[in-house]
């Protein structure tokens, strides 16, 4: 067997599906939930944050999914750096802390009229939460020591900010205008990872491997 | 840019995945280098040299 092809099994990914099939998944989902808020089928922040898990759960999947598939050498996905050790345990670390205080904002919710500071208080945690997954993809890019490794990262971040900046600019003109619905601004981050995955296509098309992230 | 890697590899009998190792480089690395995909930085394309003991000019080319 050709040892640059040597693929070792078929047996990878997550679930028996490959990277592509969950970042498939992952636009659809999050299409669906976009979907369904835009069209007024869902009323209340928080189905809408609870729906959000979904596409979550996938983008998880891809990652799961690449990095079996590494494990396995059947694919062209990841490296198993430190820095990528890291940044994984970084993840975990930060989607914990994101389900926590998400879950306990849900909760609060339901109690009804609370102070203002612990309104504030449990609010902003899952922002924060999710602040912490750029600082970990920024520390990614820091200590990753593959610099073709680390250039497929800055490019899927590029990718994935010029999707949440050019979206940001046209559905706020578009608001300003009265023609679309107002959205909170939380649904840019979202889009900034859905960005993520598109650049690990982008970079799968260009250079033939997805990427770190 | 051009590169000999493939046909260095192959004279040491040496996967994508040893010259990675050798490198403190992924496998994928390798492989967009040897493919034209990526040209190295000059620090890498010295690793590359010094591992297969030639001079950088005699690994890689201009197209």
């Amino acid at each position: 067997m050709n040892a640059d092809t040597a693929k070792p099994g078929k047996a990878a990914g997550f679930l028996g599906r490959g990277p592509l099939f969950w970042i498939g998944m992952t636009f659809g989902t999050s299409g669906a939930v976009v979907g369904l808020v835009l069209s007024g089928a869902i009323e209340g922040k928080a189905t809408a944050f609870t729906l959000m898990i979904v596409p979550l759960a996938c983008m998880a999947a891809a990652f799961m999914s690449m990095l079996n598939k590494n494990e396995a050498g059947t694919g062209d996905c990841v490296t198993k750096g430190q820095a990528q050790r890291n940044y994984i345990k970084r993840v975990a670390v930060l989607t914990s802390l994101y389900l926590a205080s998400f879950a306990a904002l849900t909760f609060l919710d339901r109690l009804g009229d609370l102070p203002y500071a612990v309104r504030l208080g449990v609010g902003v945690l899952p922002g924060l939460a999710v602040a912490g997954f750029f600082w970990a993809i920024g520390r990614l890019i820091l200590e990753e020591t593959d610099e073709f490794m680390r250039m497929l990262t800055i490019r899927q971040t590029l990718v994935a900010s010029a999707l949440a900046m050019s979206a940001a600019s046209v559905w706020g003109m578009l608001e300003s205008a009265d023609l679309v619905p107002h959205i909170d601004a939380y649904w840019y981050a979202i889009i900034w990872f859905a960005g993520l995955a598109l650049g690990s296509v982008v970079n799968r098309i260009t250079y033939g491997t997805w990427g770190h992230v | 840019m051009k590169n000999r890697l493939k046909v260095l590899r192959a004279e040491r009998d040496w996967s994508q995945a040893d010259l990675a190792d050798r490198l403190g480089v992924s496998r994928q690395s390798v492989n967009a280098i040897e493919k034209g995909r990526y040209d190295p930085s000059l620090p890498l394309a010295f690793s590359i040299a010094e591992i297969f003991e030639l001079a950088i000019e005699q690994i890689f080319s201009r197209d």
